[in-house]
């Protein structure tokens, strides 16, 4: 990037990390709720649906894309072109796969009949963990766009520009997977 | 009125009639105007700009456009209250409730907020030497998501489903079961989308203050209104993204079968709690520019430094602050018990302490200073004992005790009516006075602006002083009559007279402005011997501005610079200006989720999915055509 890129650089990253600053805020707000209203008075407790194999599963793939996507950064930065396509292309694959295991375990509550008015706890835990899918739904989008850029020499610094401010969102939506390990399913599970 | 239509019959109430007929005529009106005066390519121009004047413009625009509307609204419950056991037209009622729900919701989210926004988008980069927003692009995004979600709330009225559930949505009336139309989905979805542009308004404005600003403007030598829009951005970032949580679970209860605030499995208090949360700071985002605009205006007609600008900021991030640890005060007969009571109350009563810090400084300002009593200047006058008044309410008010007294009671329709009109409505008409020559190059008419001032004030506290003792006496707000023997009716009729009274000051404010463009008096750069960096650059201001860029070396750099008869230092390599475009995109992305809220609202998935896939579309379109490298540079 050249000097002047770098300055409209540095005010993307600021305005983008206080966008993650608004969602913060908004997931806290979420999981709030779903501190308040979990277990609900009626319908299954939380205790008897939830399944560590599960939840292992998914947070296995999803938090090791933090992991690819840190190898692929390194490609973008010391210039290996290699390095940043596979690491980029696994995030993808273990994000995509992170969400087929979201809607086999969401379609297993719904065959149990337990929608989004089953009771409030499953209100409160679809409006949280279908948000954060949403979110690694439109990461998956983006990266694939990201693919299509890879190709167009004549922006290569919007590229790498693109590149960073993806990864901020990608580990900031793993942040906010683990806040959902710790306060949705573990302690139910143990 | 009934009228069939796709063998359906509609309930065509004769207010919504004359709406429609008002609607055409007026709108036929503007269609010629704008053919005749060959104005269709400025229309153009605008819907594709991303420069910060212009958008800033609109938000006026639309935001005074809304103010009209939601003012008539209040015109028509003053006339509904100005007799005891009055039939005014249709407004009893169901049709009353409604009346004060688009009231209160169209004057807070689609007439002061945006009218602020507005002139936060003109003043802000001009005032700490920024040549745009840092994002452009997003800013017109912001600007058109308000300005469909306005659209779409609006709508509602116009269809006969206005939402009437109060502007604070309380549950559980604002679910399915008591309302079950689609009137309350207009509110949350108008709603919805107006606030996700405030955010993202308030984002860009955060990022401008940062890092734009002109070289040697420390944060310690911004100007306040600046300051002000600062810290406002931040409550906002807060404050919104609460209120936006709190509409996606009105949003799920609704549609979704969820039940986070029915009163059998959920909890109708939490949503006040979250619409508090966001409604108390919402206040603060409302004042503090206001406050900030004042804060420029005072020092400016009084040839006078501000006196204490240390104080002026903390005391403003104090509020701030404050303002976060105060919102269930609006819920003392909700029943949280003494404890949280108590301590509600004591925070409330703190921020007395740095609003009262604020208004010393205001008059030690004025205090020995060189007088010019402009417009802008007696809006500025007039804000500050009246403002005093509400702030003084407010204590009554906070005595959590006292409260179950005054609660829902005129008392309080008094008491936020003084606060809100006399900081944020004053203050937008001193800012609109003040810096009309900035966005048209036109001065507004000083006699007519004080023909202004003066019928306002005296409307304003004509409508609202009776209303302190009519509550005091029992009479409750959101009731749409009262009885003969109730001794209510001379408070009641003298409050609508004052209703006129300001209805014919804010005519008289829309003459102004139509004679003033039509009179077409150009003034300079500097028509009101500025303080400030604003007042450096052309009027209007241009598109490229600070071309060449100054050097600050002090508060009020222009004032000083102009009493040295000297000018500003020059700086040779600024930072690189934002990018500067025209694009479809934004108002494209507006109207992708306008489509997407009306789908959801009548239950349109095919529709809803359109709309989503759009936005989708429209911003990969976005990313594959966004230019970030810098022409110029590459050149060099």
């Amino acid at each position: 990037m050249t000097q002047g890129e770098i300055v409209i650089f540095k005010d993307k990253q600021l305005g983008f990390f206080i966008y993650l600053g608004v969602e913060t805020i908004m997931f806290a707000t979420l999981f709030a709720t779903y501190m308040i209203f979990t277990p609900a008075e009626k319908g299954p407790h939380p205790a008897d649906i939830f399944e560590w194999k599960t939840l292992l599963l998914s947070s296995f793939f999803l938090l090791s894309s933090s992991g690819t996507l840190m190898m692929s950064e390194k490609g973008l930065r010391s210039g290996r072109k290699g390095l940043l396509v596979l690491g980029l292309f696994i995030t993808l694959l273990f994000g995509m796969t992170f969400l087929g295991l979201e809607i086999l375990e969401f379609s297993s509550y719904l065959q149990q009949g337990y929608g989004t008015s089953a009771s409030v706890f499953f209100g409160s835990f679809y409006v949280l963990v279908g948000l954060h899918a949403a979110h690694v739904a439109f990461g998956v989008g983006w990266m694939g766009m990201l693919f299509l850029q890879l190709g167009r020499e004549k922006h290569a610094a919007s590229f790498e520009q693109k590149h960073r401010i993806f990864s901020y969102y990608w580990h900031f939506v793993d942040v906010i997977w683990i806040g959902i390990m710790v306060i949705v399913y573990i302690p139910y599970l143990l | 009125m009934q009228i069939s239509m796709f063998n359906q019959t509609f309930e065509l109430p004769s207010d919504v009639l004359a709406a429609w007929i008002f609607t055409i005529i007026a709108g036929g009106f503007v269609l010629l105007y704008v053919i005749k005066k060959k104005k269709l390519p400025l229309i153009w121009d605008y819907i594709r700009t991303t420069n910060h004047r212009k958008i800033g413009t609109l938000y006026i625009l639309f935001g005074v456009v809304y103010f009209l509307r939601a003012g008539l609204d209040a015109v028509f419950i003053r006339l509904q209250l100005a007799f005891p056991d009055q039939s005014f037209w249709v407004f009893q009622q169901e049709k009353y409730n409604e009346v004060f729900t688009t009231h209160g919701t169209i004057m807070i989210f689609f007439s002061a907020m945006p009218i602020l926004l507005g002139l936060m988008n003109v003043a802000v980069p001009l005032q700490i030497g920024a040549r745009d927003l840092a994002f452009p692009f997003l800013n017109a995004v912001g600007f058109w998501l308000f300005f469909f979600g306005a659209l779409f709330f609006n709508l509602a009225f116009f269809v006969n489903q206005a939402p009437s559930i109060g502007w604070t949505g309380y549950a559980p009336y604002s679910l399915n079961e008591y309302t079950p139309g689609v009137s309350t989905d207009y509110y949350v979805f108008g709603i919805q989308l107006s606030g996700l542009g405030t955010i993202f308004t308030a984002l860009n404005l955060i990022v401008t203050i940062f890092r734009h600003r002109a070289p040697g403007m420390k944060l310690t030598r911004m100007p306040l209104f600046t300051w002000a829009s600062l810290i406002t951005s931040y409550l906002i970032l807060i404050a919104f993204s609460v209120l936006a949580v709190a509409l996606y679970l009105l949003m799920f209860d609704r549609l979704f079968g969820t039940a986070f605030f029915s009163g059998s499995e959920g909890d109708p208090v939490y949503w006040q709690h979250l619409f508090w949360i966001f409604g108390h700071p919402e206040v603060y985002i409302l004042a503090l520019p206001a406050f900030g605009i004042f804060s420029d205006i005072i020092p400016t007609f009084s040839s006078k430094r501000i006196f204490g600008y240390p104080t002026m900021v903390v005391s403003l991030a104090l509020i701030g602050f404050l303002g976060f640890t105060v919102w269930a005060h609006h819920m003392f007969t909700v029943g949280l018990g003494p404890m949280a009571n108590t301590f509600f109350a004591l925070t409330t009563m703190t921020i007395a302490v740095p609003t009262g810090i604020k208004v010393f400084n205001w008059l030690f300002t004025i205090r020995g200073g060189l007088l010019r009593m402009t417009a802008p200047m007696l809006f500025a006058l007039g804000f500050i004992p009246s403002f005093v008044m509400g702030g003084v309410t407010g204590v009554m008010l906070s005595v959590s005790a006292a409260d179950f007294q005054f609660h829902d009671s005129h008392f309080v329709v008094a008491h936020f009516h003084y606060v809100i009109i006399a900081s944020t409505i004053f203050g937008i008409f001193g800012g609109i006075y003040y810096w009309y020559p900035k966005i048209t190059g036109y001065r507004l008419n000083e006699k007519l602006g004080k023909w202004h001032f003066w019928l306002f004030l005296i409307g304003f506290h004509l409508t609202f002083l009776p209303m302190h003792i009519s509550g005091l006496q029992g009479m409750p707000r959101r009731v749409y009559t009262y009885g003969a023997d109730e001794g209510l009716t001379g408070l009641n009729f003298t409050s609508t007279i004052g209703a006129f009274v300001m209805g014919a000051a804010v005519s008289i404010f829309l003459w102004n402005i139509v004679i003033t463009h039509r009179r077409g008096v150009t003034v300079g750069a500097d028509p009101w011997n500025g303080r400030t960096l604003e007042w450096t650059v052309d009027s209007p201001s241009p598109e490229h501005s600070f071309d060449p860029m100054p050097v600050v070396d002090q508060m009020d750099p222009f004032w000083y610079a102009k009493q040295e008869k000297r000018q500003l230092a020059i700086c040779a390599n600024p930072r690189p200006a934002p990018p500067d475009e025209q694009s479809m995109i934004p108002i494209s992305m507006g109207l992708s989720l306008f489509v997407l809220a009306a789908a959801l609202t009548y239950s349109l998935y095919w529709l809803a999915i359109a709309g989503g896939v759009g936005i989708f579309v429209l911003m990969a379109i976005r990313s594959w055509t966004d230019r970030t490298i810098i022409e110029e540079e590459e050149e060099a």
